[in-house]
């Protein structure tokens, strides 16, 4: 444990969700309590490392009294894109392009400001993986003082049984699940949704849930859909006409073809392993919002004979306005990583397991994902409520 | 200093494939072998595995039997750069925190995990090469140097080059330009045919597109039609949708190129995407995802004023 801070910064990783800026409103209005001074860094870390590109320079100081929670959404510092201080592009001198370590000038550069610790706000995403939590684990190891507080549109990290945002987006994809739903069945269409979900698919099985979805595919049950054809069937034999299919952005088909490996120790197999297109594919991390969708509706169009619409939500559920249980969740994480500060916690992330807010360390929250266990009790109840999961 | 020397022979340079039987990388039939290192960053690169100049970390998910099966990379990681997806129990890469110091590699016994890049002496390359012999006798081929780019391990691929000419092999490149001119003129020295790219040709799109602006490339390329008259030079851009595909850059290009006899050629190289499964593989990201393919349309009517510019009408090229 260290001395407490007296002076912090708070800034925000990769990727926006609803109320963000509730988290930056707690930490600000819990440090004014304790009669310290707080700032927020733009854009990530951007405004430190490029301060000329901000009126203010990219350092603001914050009033938590003024800055409220309940904002129309957006955030005022600005999220952190996808800028790594460890890995900096740039053009050198000889216009060679190149990357390199920013991070000591970044410490610096909070040294400079008389920052004694800071609280980021990082997060999974599909795009970034673990991004904005590993620099954050890794300013930590350079001597910065730092705790975390979690946010996700997944809900996938380790340690954290809800993070903040979740619910909101949870929300705002269940209610256009429904609009969509009601709108696929008075026409006589089977809607084919993709939602965020890469690793975990809490989201997909939660919303498809609340808006009774006849199918919901997930990336920790492979799916197979000659399976989800006859359970639509079933639906409509049942008098029950089949409407919506949620497939999270992961998912994946049961059957994978099989692929030939380079032999290892070959001159082939030591240069290039797996580098041509016969060998087998990447993991697909890459940003393709939309196949999942596409591919499932086309199969699900040959199977069915429907008119099947394929829809991707994407973006359209990480903006908007927060919920109450994230406008008081954030408030909350803020708050509660300025006390974690307080009592001289450091490389931490906040984590509410109710009651309680807790600490664990960040090591522990980057060696997991968090996934829907195939064999919960929670999966169980959506069968019980007649939902697909394609298996 | 001569390079036909024992102990250029060794020289080692970081190679990442080496490709038999390529037939779109210079005269003839031809084995390109690619090299580690870029000085650009193109959106569209198809070899992203070649852009760093240090071997680095490559990962397939498929290949991976699971943390309980095996779990031995985890153990050998000292970066906290692997975790565990709970739902089918394979490891992931944290890509931030992975340092590619390659220590997780031989632990791996299903070859999920594996590195781009192997230091590989002139005559071991040249070995492998020479497997091909007797095809670029037939065909007019030979060796091609490709990347990333080549001309950025300037020693290496001049001792490979100037070899591969002591043996009677044809030599080739394929380069943006953008090093030194020292860099430059020393592998040009040793080629026989300089495939290189005309990307874009206003710099600051060039540098939007491809992270640098295109000065150096421009003056390297006069400089070096001016120094070797005796080479040939085929100048090549990538056609990339609503970035290159117009009328005004292949003029340009070719405003730039005509001037000089020994740019005996302009081809066009449509935009394909089959290096996108490779950024899986690294943990990156495409940025053309949305991209799509050049119409056909389009590449005729952009060579159509190539084939008017060098004098081939259709009539000539029938014939």
């Amino acid at each position: 444990m260290t001395a407490p801070a007296q002076r912090i910064a708070i800034n925000i990783g990769s990727g926006y969700l609803p109320g963000l800026d509730a988290v930056v409103a707690g930490a600000a209005l819990a440090a004014n309590h304790l009669g310290w001074e707080t700032f927020g860094i733009r854009d990530g870390y951007d405004g430190l490392l490029f301060p000329d590109r901000y009126p203010d320079k990219g350092l603001v100081k914050l009033n938590g009294r003024a800055m409220g929670a309940d904002g129309p959404g957006g955030s005022v510092l600005g999220t952190g894109a996808r800028t790594d201080p460890f890995r900096m592009r740039t053009v050198n001198a000889d216009n060679q392009v190149e990357e390199v370590d920013r991070s000591d000038e970044l410490v610096r550069a909070l040294q400079d400001a008389g920052i004694d610790a800071v609280i980021s706000i990082v997060g999974g995403s599909a795009l970034t993986g673990l991004h904005a939590m590993s620099v954050a684990f890794k300013l930590h190891r350079k001597g910065l003082r730092t705790v975390c507080v979690p946010k996700s549109v997944e809900n996938e990290i380790a340690s954290v049984p809800l993070a903040f945002g979740y619910n909101s987006v949870l929300s705002h994809t269940a209610e256009t699940l429904e609009r969509i739903r009601t709108a696929a069945h008075d026409v006589g269409r089977l809607a084919v949704v993709e939602v965020p979900g890469e690793h975990a698919g809490w989201l997909a099985l939660q919303s498809g849930m609340a808006a009774v979805a006849d199918a919901v595919l997930l990336p920790e049950i492979p799916y197979d859909l000659q399976k989800v054809a006859e359970a639509l069937a079933a639906h409509e034999r049942a008098g029950r006409r089949p409407a919506l299919v949620v497939v999270a952005e992961g998912a994946r088909a049961a059957e994978r073809a099989a692929f030939p490996q380079a032999e290892k120790g070959t001159l082939r197999g030591s240069l290039t392993p797996n580098a041509e297109p016969e060998l087998g594919e990447g993991e697909h991390v890459i940003d393709r919002a939309g196949a999942a969708a596409s591919s499932v509706a086309a199969a699900l169009r040959h199977l069915t004979d429907r008119e099947v619409l394929p829809l991707s939500l994407g973006q359209l559920v990480r903006g908007g306005a927060a919920t109450t249980v994230d406008r008081q969740l954030g408030l909350a994480y803020g708050a509660g990583a300025v006390r974690a500060l307080q009592r001289g916690e450091d490389g931490v992330l906040i984590t509410f397991q109710p009651p309680d807010l807790k600490c664990v360390p960040l090591a522990e929250a980057l060696k997991r994902v968090r996934t829907v266990p195939a064999s919960s009790e929670f999966v169980q109840i959506a069968r019980s409520l007649g939902i697909s999961l394609g298996d | 200093m001569s390079l036909h020397t024992k102990g250029a022979a060794a020289l080692t340079g970081r190679v990442i494939n080496i490709q038999h039987f390529c037939t779109n990388d210079g005269p003839g039939m031809r084995t390109t072998v690619f090299l580690k290192a870029c000085s650009l960053r193109c959106k569209w690169c198809c070899n992203p595995e070649s852009i760093h100049p240090k071997p680095e970390l490559a990962y397939d998910l498929k290949k991976c039997i699971g943390e309980k099966e095996c779990g031995l990379c985890l153990k050998e990681c000292p970066e906290n750069a692997i975790y565990i997806v709970d739902s089918d129990g394979k490891v992931r890469i944290n890509w931030d925190l992975c340092t590619n110091c390659g220590k997780c590699v031989p632990a791996c016994p299903s070859n999920a995990l594996y590195e781009f890049g192997r230091d590989m002496t002139v005559d071991e390359v040249l070995a492998e090469v020479e497997q091909d012999a007797s095809f670029y006798r037939d065909s007019g081929g030979g060796i091609t140097l490709s990347g990333g780019e080549c001309t950025m391990q300037p020693e290496f691929s001049a001792a490979l080059l100037a070899e591969a000419h002591r043996r009677g092999i044809n030599t080739a490149i394929e380069t943006a330009g953008n090093v030194p001119w020292e860099f430059f003129q020393q592998v040009l020295q040793h080629v026989d045919t300089v495939l290189h790219d005309h990307k874009l040709t206003d710099p600051v799109r060039h540098k939007k597109w491809v992270g640098a602006d295109n000065v150096r490339i421009k003056q390297n390329y006069k400089r070096a039609y001016e120094t070797f008259p005796g080479k040939t030079f085929i100048a090549r851009t990538p056609v990339i949708p609503s970035v290159n595909d117009d009328e005004e850059h292949i003029r340009a290009v070719l405003a730039f190129i005509r001037p000089y006899k020994n740019v005996v050629d302009y081809q066009l190289l449509p935009y394909h995407r089959y290096g996108v499964s490779k950024y899986g593989f690294l943990g990156r990201v495409y940025e053309l995802s949305d991209f799509t393919a050049v119409p056909e349309e389009t590449m005729r009517r952009l060579r159509a004023i190539i084939d008017e510019a060098f004098g081939r009408s259709e009539a000539a090229k029938s014939a």
